[in-house]
């Protein structure tokens, strides 16, 4: 028989799972991993298998819950969308961070405040120059 | 590549997207019900892996949700399983798919005949 800690280890995971499953499977499973550790099988791993089916048993469970999730996964979605959206609309953080890529993407705030009409800088990617080497450069 | 459904070759591979947990349960379960712990140790003789309880559990919960196994009444503490007739159209539907693709690697690696 394997020793209480690691008996305490494996239920200790089978309580994650539901209580429907675990009053149909419980006491089965509980034999299996007992089972299982006899034959040379270490708890940690039999706990860690328990633990990854239990979290999968309660994603999985029932058409309401399954629903639930993808509306949950969704609303996160479109929360950081929204919140990098927000983040590179805004001129701030994209100049403090001093990203290279911003510059060839996007004329500089100097050139949007004077309407364009101040001819554009090929330092920052501006004018047909830039255009040019894009065509030129798939990377572009 | 071949179509089974337009070329008549059986049905449908429902198992195709079931994972491999559950072919292996399907095919121990050809030869008669077992119970779990019986699974696991058949799996490891004939395909030499030991498959973790968690995903024992999870592969027997969905084939049975999937109509592909049967609970029978438990034994003491242990819960037997059989395949049913549905089990074993998709089980053989399936090793018809994986027998195509593999005379077809065999036959593109120069294998076949050898």
């Amino acid at each position: 028989m394997p020793g209480s800690r690691s008996m305490r280890l494996v239920e200790s995971a089978l309580r994650c799972y539901p209580r429907r499953w675990r009053s149909r499977h419980g006491d089965e499973a509980a034999e299996i991993a007992s089972l299982l550790i006899r034959d040379g099988t270490p708890a940690r791993s039999v706990a860690w298998s328990y633990l990854m089916g239990a979290a999968r048993t309660r994603l999985v469970t029932g058409p309401r819950r399954r629903v639930s999730a993808a509306v949950g996964a969704l609303l996160l979605a479109a929360g950081s969308l929204g919140v990098s959206l927000a983040l590179l609309s805004s001129p701030a953080p994209a100049n403090a961070a001093n990203v290279t890529h911003s510059r060839t993407a996007h004329p500089r705030p100097a050139d949007v405040r004077d309407g364009g009409s101040r001819p554009a800088d090929p330092r920052y990617g501006g004018g047909r120059g830039a255009l040019d080497r894009c065509d030129r450069h798939d990377r572009c | 590549m071949a179509n089974p459904k337009r070329d008549g070759m059986g049905g449908p591979d429902v198992l195709r997207r079931a994972g491999d947990a559950s072919v292996l349960i399907l095919t121990s379960l050809a030869d008669g019900a077992k119970h779990g712990y019986a699974l696991i140790q058949d799996i490891k003789g004939f395909a030499g892996l030991q498959l973790g309880p968690g995903t024992l559990y999870g592969a027997l919960d969905r084939l049975e949700r999937m109509g592909l196994i049967e609970a029978l009444p438990a034994e003491d503490r242990r819960q037997p399983y059989r395949i049913t007739a549905a089990g074993v159209g998709a089980l053989r539907a399936h090793l018809d798919s994986i027998e195509r693709v593999s005379s077809v690697g065999r036959l593109r690696l120069g294998l076949e005949g050898i």
